[in-house]
Formats: structure tokens, sequence, C-alpha cells
């Protein structure tokens, strides 16, 4: 492995970095696809790895759809993949208030009812998904009905967001016992056809805000998504390539967990910037320096198919 | 360390001819009102007569609130209604007043301003003439038009974000387009993150929907209210104010006492409200400097402190 780092990823290095990896994670938004269309060349490069051998996974912050809803999409664009290889935030959440919170009750959920699926399936009720007006007057709503099963709050993307669901949530989290989680922090979300609206990272600060509180945060960079990968299929971390497109989710969090990283260039973050943190004095900030970028995921066919 | 001498002053609670010589001193009192002078619909028992008696003795009286929920002709009918019974509305000084003079007379906005708020910022700036979009909930229940679609008023220099209890995904998505051009102000009525209400319930502030909008435009709101020095300077504007001889009395120490230090005004907390003695004194012995800005200079139970004083 070259002990300097943001090297443009050749086709020599190509092969020797597949060569030291058994698993290859991708982030999807910018990486595999933008919308609903496949980067040109990204179901080849995972089919090929496939072939090769190599595991793949894919990591997403996005919570809006379920790992079936992921499997679909995949399959409709072209790439190998199923259902239990995806781990996006929607399953990752159910699987963290589970296994990590010991959630033994309900949720009040921000979200989607893809997230809603994803809690029903590992046997957490969730309540408050879909749209929530407002009604009566201030008072009435410091005094909203509690659910006495709810045990914690969970705060994913959410287009029926409004003030009637940001006081549920205050009320419940005045409570602290009751526990407090985020699927990501991204500021924005991506859409098809290169759009994006605010996303979810927006509504947990107006939680958080509200209730003087820190989310504990499901999504990448956090190292859940990583251990939610690894608990399940072994992975050795060593062994294991990130590719990603965003310096402060995907990159961090292959770094924080001891991954390779390949930074790809048809998304969010920039080499200008990769370089700026790596130049930079600050611990936080060298976290963000991938060991190698490529222009796109594609530029590593040749040596996937040599 | 052992030997220093605590650089903690501050926090002196106020008693008897301490609170004479103090009035004596002071020209102007400025009063913050949640917390302070009422509790929801309650006034707090004598800051009626405080208030008169301050008036009485020559002393020019303002009232600062960061709460934008009325316009400042309904804090008079609600003035009026628990006992305060000589307040102008000169007097008054409402963060949906002053982001409303702010927008008129400091930026002079030259366009519209998308707002999300509610029913009293909206009177404030139709009040001031500030020319607002309206929000057409008819165009946004087209079929085709979703958060990812909506259609944007062109005229639109400015946004205003307040507290908003119909606040949506929507109003968060067009706001945060319409930030997007550099050249768009972007305000904020009060940083509070939430406002108290009786019986110690609470309910979301602006503070929330503000987060909300600055992490998704990646720009940081100019807030107008308290503890940011705007709304002083905004009756300063008004009236002749000597910062030397004005006094702050409030009950929200990072807002109404950090005002206070902000203006160089004398600062008194009163433990009607929001914060307790116990906060006083933390920020107080804390090493941090911009902590020490949230200390108040004197300490009184209630308003009504003051009423001994004033009737001698």
């Amino acid at each position: 492995m070259a002990a300097s780092k943001c090297t443009r990823l050749s086709s020599a290095l190509s092969r020797q970095l597949l060569d030291s990896v058994d698993s290859v994670l991708f982030d999807c938004d910018g990486v595999i696809w933008r919308g609903d269309q496949a980067v040109p060349g990204a179901p080849e490069v995972i089919n090929s790895l496939k072939k090769n051998g190599k595991r793949v996974f894919f990591v997403t912050n996005n919570s809006t759809k379920t790992r079936k809803m992921y499997a679909d999409k995949l399959a409709k664009l072209g790439f190998n993949a199923t259902a239990d290889e995806v781990f996006g935030t929607a399953y990752c959440s159910a699987m963290y208030l589970k296994n990590v919170c010991k959630l033994d009750g309900k949720v009040y959920l921000i979200g989607s009812n893809a997230m809603r699926q994803e809690l029903e399936e590992v046997g957490i009720q969730p309540v408050g998904v879909g749209p929530d007006p407002i009604s009566g007057v201030q008072i009435d709503w410091a005094n909203v009905p509690l659910d006495k099963e709810v045990q914690a709050v969970l705060v994913g993307f959410d287009e029926h967001f409004s003030y009637m669901k940001l006081n549920r949530a205050l009320q419940y989290l005045c409570n602290l016992d009751c526990q407090f989680v985020g699927t990501n922090t991204d500021t924005r979300l991506p859409l098809e056809g290169g759009k994006a609206v605010p996303g979810t990272g927006c509504l947990l600060r107006a939680v958080e805000t509200a209730a003087q509180r820190q989310a504990q945060v499901v999504g990448k960079p956090s190292n859940f998504m990583f251990e939610c990968v690894a608990s399940q299929f072994d992975l050795d971390p060593q062994r294991c390539l990130m590719v990603g497109d965003r310096l402060d989710t995907d990159i961090m969090l292959g770094s924080n967990c001891g991954l390779k990283t390949l930074l790809t260039l048809t998304g969010v973050s920039t080499v200008a910037e990769a370089e700026a943190n790596q130049k930079s004095e600050c611990p936080h900030r060298q976290k963000m320096v991938p060991d190698y970028y490529v222009d796109s995921i594609a530029d590593i066919l040749p040596a996937l198919q040599a | 360390m052992a030997g220093t001498v605590s650089s903690s002053r501050g926090c002196v609670t106020l008693r008897g001819a301490q609170i004479r010589d103090l009035l004596d001193a002071k020209h102007n009192v400025l009063f913050d009102c949640d917390g302070v002078i009422w509790n929801g619909e309650t006034a707090v028992t004598g800051a009626p007569e405080v208030v008169s008696l301050l008036k009485q003795r020559g002393k020019r009286v303002f009232f600062v609130t960061n709460n934008c929920t009325r316009p400042r002709e309904n804090y008079v009918q609600k003035f009026c209604r628990l006992g305060f019974t000589d307040v102008a509305e000169e007097e008054i000084f409402s963060s949906a007043y002053c982001s409303a003079a702010y927008l008129r007379d400091v930026a002079r906005l030259q366009g519209k301003v998308y707002v999300i708020g509610c029913g009293g910022v909206m009177k404030e700036l139709q009040d001031a003439g500030v020319p607002v979009v309206e929000e057409d909930s008819a165009a946004d229940r087209e079929p085709g038009t979703s958060i990812y679609n909506c259609p944007l008023d062109p005229d639109v220099k400015a946004v205003l974000v307040g507290y908003d209890e119909n606040f949506t995904f929507m109003k968060l998505a067009k706001a945060c387009c319409y930030l997007r051009n550099s050249e768009c102000l972007f305000l904020a009525t009060d940083p509070d993150p939430w406002h108290p209400l009786r019986g110690g319930r609470i309910t979301p502030g602006s503070g929330s929907l503000t987060a909300a909008l600055e992490t998704a435009s990646s720009r940081k709101a100019t807030v107008i209210g308290k503890p940011s020095r705007f709304m002083y300077e905004c009756i300063a504007s008004q009236f002749d104010l000597d910062p030397a001889r004005s006094l702050m009395i409030g009950d929200r120490l990072e807002t109404d006492i950090l005002f206070g230090s902000n203006c160089g005004l004398s600062t008194v907390l009163t433990l009607t409200g929001v914060s307790t003695l116990e906060e006083a004194h933390r920020y107080r012995d804390s090493e941090a400097p911009e902590q020490k800005d949230c200390v108040p200079d004197y300490v009184v139970e209630s308003v009504a402190d003051f009423l001994q004083a004033l009737e001698e």
C-alpha cells in the first residue's frame, strides 16, 4: 500500500489495490448512480468485481428506501445485487434501535414509509408517520397526548415535516430517558435530474435545537454503518475498500474504520478539496483524504477485465 | 488555582437601598416580557405597579421581547388586559416589529420578502410597508407542484424566518431556493430554541426553524432579536438613549442578559422565568470569557422587589 495519499489510481495501481482487498463497499448517490441513471460503466464494474470473487456492498445514508426497494432499483439499472448486500439508513436505523439502543417499546418516527417498514420488520412499532397538520392553540401543542410506550424519537428524511411533528418530537424528548436517534446529517438529498432538496440534516438540526439535545447518528461517517455490514459478513477492515464521492461521509467512514478509500469524482467532492484537507494541519481534516481517486468508477474496469 | 483572586463579579442580590441607588443612576429601564412582567396570561404580582411607579418617577420604560407572535397593537391590548394601565405602542419593541424596521430602514429592501412566520410577523411587515410574497396555497396544490418543483417569485430579495406553526418542508425547500442567490438577505426574528408556556411546558421556537434553514442553505442568518444589538439600536434610533443610564431586566441569561452586556447596559436577572440562580452562578464561575457576558450584574426574586424602593 502506498504511504502517500490522494493519488490518482492508474491501471497498475488498480490491479494492486484490487488484489489487496476482498470486499468493496460502494456509496450510491454520485458513485454508482445519479438520480435514476446509472453512472456509465458502473454496472459492469460491480458485476466484474463479483466475477473476480470480490464481495460487494452498498452503503447509503439515504433513508427513503427499504433494502428491497434498493435491490429493485439496482436490478433495474443492470446491477447484479441482492437486498442483503444493501445497507441504507432506513434498515440500519432499525438495526441500531434494536441492537444498540435495545429498544423495548415504540418509536416516534419523523420519516418515510420505507423507514416504517424496516422498523416493523425488526418488531419495532413506529408512530407518527405521514402528514401531521397543526390545529388548536399553543398550549394545546405543549399538551399533545403522548404515547406512553414511545421510548425513542427517530428522525429521517420526511417530506411531511411540519411544526407539529417538530413539536411532538420535542415533547417526547423532554423526557431524558427517551432516546434520540437520527439517520444521517446530510444537508441535501439528491434527486433525479441533478436536483436536490434540503436533507435530513436540516430536520435533525431543527429537533436538536428545540430539544437542546444531540442525536445519536446512525449514518456515515458514524462507524455503525460499517459495523452493521462487518458483523453480518465477517469483514476484515484491512481487506476492505470504501468507494465514495463525499469526503465528509464516505472517506471519513473509511478512515475511521481502517478501510482503504477511493474517491470518485462523479459526485459531490473535488480533488482540490481533498488536497486542501491533506495540506491542513487539522487531524479531523486529515481523515477526509482518500488513499486514491478516480474520475469515475468506470476507470477501474480495464484492470478488472484484464 | 490557589491564591488567585476570582474574577467572578456579578449576581449581586439587590436589596433595599441598593435598589434605590441603582434606579437613581438609571433613566431608562428595558423590560423583557415573558417571565419578567407576565407569565402567559397572568401578570407577575406587582409588575403593573412597578411600571407605573417608574414612569411617575420620570423614568422611561421600554419593553423588549423576542416573542414575534403578536403585532404591537395586540401587545397594547395584552398590557391593558393584565392591568398595565399606561403602556404606549411606541414603548413596545418586539422582534417582529424590529425585523420589519430592519428590512425597511437598514436593508432598505427593494423587492419582496419571503416569510416563514406567523400572523404577528406578517402584520408588522404589512404595517411597515414591506412587500411580502403571498403564500399561495392554491398554487402549491396544483398537480406537479411538489417539494421538488415549486414556482419562485423573481422579486424576492430577502428571506425572513421566525416562529411559524404552519412550517412545512415545502416552505423550507422554497426558502432554501431563494437563499441560493447570495444577494438575497437572510434574516431571523430571534434565536430562541424553544418558548416557555405556562405550567413549565415548552414549544419549539424560531431558533429551531432557523437552524433547519441555516443547515439547508449553508448560510448564517442575521438575527434581529436578543442577544443581537439590533433591537437596542432600533429603540435608540427613535429615542435618545445613554447606555450608561439604561438598565435591562430579563429572565433568560443567554438572551436578555447577554443582550444587555452586548449593548453596554447594566443587567438584572429576575427569577420568575426561565433561568435559575444556579445557572447564573455557573456562568459566573466559568473559565470561558464569552460566558462572562451572560452573568447578570444584579439578581432579584421578582420585579416586585423594586416596589419598596419606588414607593418610598
